[in-house]
């Protein structure tokens, strides 16, 4: 059974329809990637399955390992181990970063019936996880996200998935705005996450991305629909002839429905 | 006069007649506090100052003063728990306790005394000094504490004189009966001199507690002398309090006012700065927390009637539940005021559909080679910090808990960690229960 299981999904916010029927199916350990023109509806999906209220699902379900996600709080979804990598990570003065995070931990830790960990416990864990993507502790000791620099921002995100051990984690152009170095890095952390238990929906723009992180899947979103899914080759086609390739010239979704498309 | 000054005026006019031996200065301030309350009356919404403040727990309260401390055996525990390490005065129900005040420690170059002492003892300083600052003439709370004077503190600095630990000057109400306290302090700091004084007030009774407290501070700032002053007012939530802090600032002196109000069902916190000599620094920082039907009310003054000077202003509230802050913040700029450097915010976190914030800068700028600035922000809990917080697992209760000691903490981080700072974290933990119990760092 798919871990993630996403039917007919429809969304929208306020009387714009966004998502016009997502199917997407993600088997456990897998890692697929979802490309797709600017305004396609990438974020949205992203933030519907982590549970933000701003959108208003008309349509479908999602189940998580077979359970309804759908009508969980987002903080509850987090505890049945959905995270969600933000594209644009916010900051939040006065709420330290590792204080947030041992708090999040350990309100996932509650639902779950397990033992709070001690700040002494938790920073040494925390210090180990850090590595991973090469945080600097001072990082660590500022208020959640203020003042990072864009790089620093995604490094905080997979700094926080190590800690929290989502099963289904969603990264939404965690990618944008790192230099090479920094790609590496990140991807380094990403693919040290990988598991037989986790499966990763990978959201970018960029091929790039996909050779350090190698997706099991590509999927292509237009319109709010996804119009192709393929293997990794998928990938390197669109980069080498475009979203035009998809008869996408104007960023809309051709014909295609999504239900043909699919493999 | 309305029934409520009626009331007032006779309960100072037999508190003025029961004692025959008062020396002749002391019986004048008092009677003139007497005739100047009389006349001003009790302010109403329709006053400029008082507009957002509806004074009727104070018209309607039958307050009348205590004679004496009473027991206060009883309060060690309190004491113990609100008091800092260092000299302190502690007055119950207004009135000194000689048994749970202490001056050992008191730094050289620092004198700590009782007003009731120093009325005796100092008068021809208090006779020059007493009402300098807070004018009776023109406040009618200031007026009534006059007339009513008796207990308080007189703090002097001698020229030069350091203090590394503060002073604290802690006010109980017993919280069970409606009792009128009105202490008034006076402090002189002398040229050079530095210290730190601190006015708590809360009721032994904790939040359930009641009375009146009718508070004045005077402060004058000798050239280059500096003054950290802290109001830590954690009254109980049926309490009232008007609390007025008056400051003149002389050459290069600074000045820093950290004005926690936390408690009352009404409360207003006024601080008036004066700035008389060049190059005088002063920081106005201020967190108000209500919640219930409380009114808290926030009042600043400050007259840049010198040259260069700087003033550095942050006040912000919290509101919950029916609460309602104000923030109303003077700034005038006299003429000769060149080069004055100003800045002033204000900023209210609504936490319910039913709280509410009125907030009011005032710029008054007479003066053309200025920098001033200004600014005022009513809002909520930033929805995208919520759904970050809860998206990572933190329940949307403790989110909100999380967001909310996030927007007040940067005035407890103002304070200088010691024990000033963990007497305004024990003090606003009820309140705000969002605060980090054990903070780790890497
Ligand atoms: N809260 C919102 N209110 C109004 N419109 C929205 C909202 N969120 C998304 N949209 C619109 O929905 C569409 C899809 O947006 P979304 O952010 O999901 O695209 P995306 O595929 O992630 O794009 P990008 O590649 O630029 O990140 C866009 O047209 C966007 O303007
Ligand atoms: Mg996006």
């Amino acid at each position: 059974m798919a871990l993630l299981s996403v039917r007919n999904l429809h969304a929208r916010v306020g009387d714009k329809d966004i998502l016009k029927g997502i199917d997407l199916e993600v088997g456990a350990g897998e890692v697929h990637a979802i490309m797709g023109p600017n305004g396609s509806g990438k974020s949205t999906l992203a933030s519907v399955l982590a549970g933000r209220d701003a959108y208003e699902v008309t349509q479908g379900e999602v189940l998580l390992d077979g359970k309804p996600l759908l009508e969980l709080a987002p903080e509850a979804r987090a505890a049945e181990g959905v995270f969600l990598a933000f594209q644009y990570p916010v900051e939040i003065p006065g709420v330290g970063n590792l204080h947030f995070l041992r708090t999040a931990l350990n309100a996932q830790r509650r639902v779950k019936g397990l033992e709070e960990l001690d700040a002494m416990d938790f920073l040494q864990m925390a210090k180990e996880k850090s590595k991973l993507v090469q945080l600097d502790a001072a990082f660590m000791n500022r208020s959640v996200n203020e003042g990072f620099s864009g790089g620093e921002k995604k490094r905080n995100e997979i700094f926080q998935m190590a800690v929290l051990e989502p099963r289904l984690a969603i990264l939404d152009e965690t990618d944008s705005g790192l230099d090479i170095d920094a790609l590496r890095t990140v991807a380094g952390g990403v693919n040290g996450l990988r598991s037989p238990q986790r499966s990763m929906v990978v959201i970018t723009h960029y091929q790039r991305l996909l050779d350090y992180i190698v997706p099991d899947k590509v999927h292509v979103m237009a319109g709010g629909r996804i119009i192709r899914s393929g293997g990794r080759e998928l990938a390197l086609e669109l980069e080498e002839k475009g979203y035009g390739w998809l008869g996408l010239q104007d960023g809309k979704a051709a014909a295609t429905k999504g239900g043909e498309a699919r493999r | 006069m309305t029934p409520g000054v009626t009331r007032y005026v006779d309960v100072a006019s037999r508190f003025q007649a029961r004692d025959a031996t008062t020396p002749a200065w002391l019986q004048r301030v008092r009677q003139e506090g007497l005739e100047h309350f009389a006349r001003l009356g009790l302010p109403t919404t329709r006053d400029e100052a008082w507009k957002y403040t509806n004074l009727s727990p104070i018209a309607d309260g039958a307050f009348v003063p205590s004679a004496t401390a009473g027991s206060t055996a009883e309060l060690s525990a309190v004491v113990a728990r609100l008091a800092l390490p260092g000299p302190r005065l502690v007055f119950v129900d207004g009135r000194l306790s000689p048994e749970l005040s202490s001056v050992a420690g008191l730094p050289r170059g620092l004198t700590l005394k009782p007003l009731r002492d120093a009325l005796v003892e100092d008068g021809a300083l208090l006779e020059a000094e007493l009402g300098q600052r807070a004018l009776a003439a023109e406040q009618a709370f200031t007026a009534l504490n006059a007339a009513l004077l008796e207990d308080g503190a007189v703090l002097r600095l001698a020229p030069g004189a350091l203090s590394e630990v503060p002073v604290q000057l802690l006010f109980l109400t017993r919280g069970d009966a409606p009792v009128l306290a009105s202490p008034r302090i006076l402090v002189v700091a002398g040229e050079g001199s530095e210290a730190t004084l601190v006015e708590t007030y809360a009721s032994a009774t904790g939040v359930s507690g009641q009375g009146f407290t009718n508070a004045v501070t005077e402060v004058t700032l000798g050239d280059n002398a500096s003054l950290k002053h802290y109001r830590l007012q954690s009254e109980g939530d049926a309490a009232v309090h008007v609390g007025g802090l008056h400051v003149l600032q002389g050459r290069d002196s600074r000045f820093v006012s950290h004005n926690f109000a936390f408690g009352g069902v009404l409360a207003r916190n006024e601080v008036s700065v004066t700035f008389a000599g060049e190059g005088g620094d002063a920081t106005l920082n201020g967190l108000y927390v209500g919640r219930g039907t409380q009114h808290l009310d926030q009042r600043t003054a400050l007259d840049h009637a010198v040259p260069r000077c700087t003033s550095r202003e942050l006040y912000k509230g919290v509101l919950d539940d029916r609460a309602r802050g104000t923030f109303h913040g003077l700034v005038k700029v006299r003429q000769d005021a060149q080069r004055t450097d100003s800045r002033q915010q204000n900023r209210n976190l609504l936490l319910s559909e039913h709280a509410q914030a009125d907030t009011r800068p005032q710029l008054e700028i007479l003066a053309d080679d200025v920098k001033c600035a200004h600014g005022a922000v009513v809002g909520r809990l930033d929805a995208q910090a919520l759904f970050y917080l809860r998206s990572r697992g933190i329940p949307r209760a403790e989110a909100e808990r999380l967001l909310t000691y996030a927007f007040a903490r940067e005035l407890v981080d103002a304070v200088p960690e010691g024990p000033v700072r963990a007497s305004v974290e024990g003090l606003l933990a009820p309140k705000l229960p969002g605060a980090p119990r054990t903070e780790v760092t890497a």
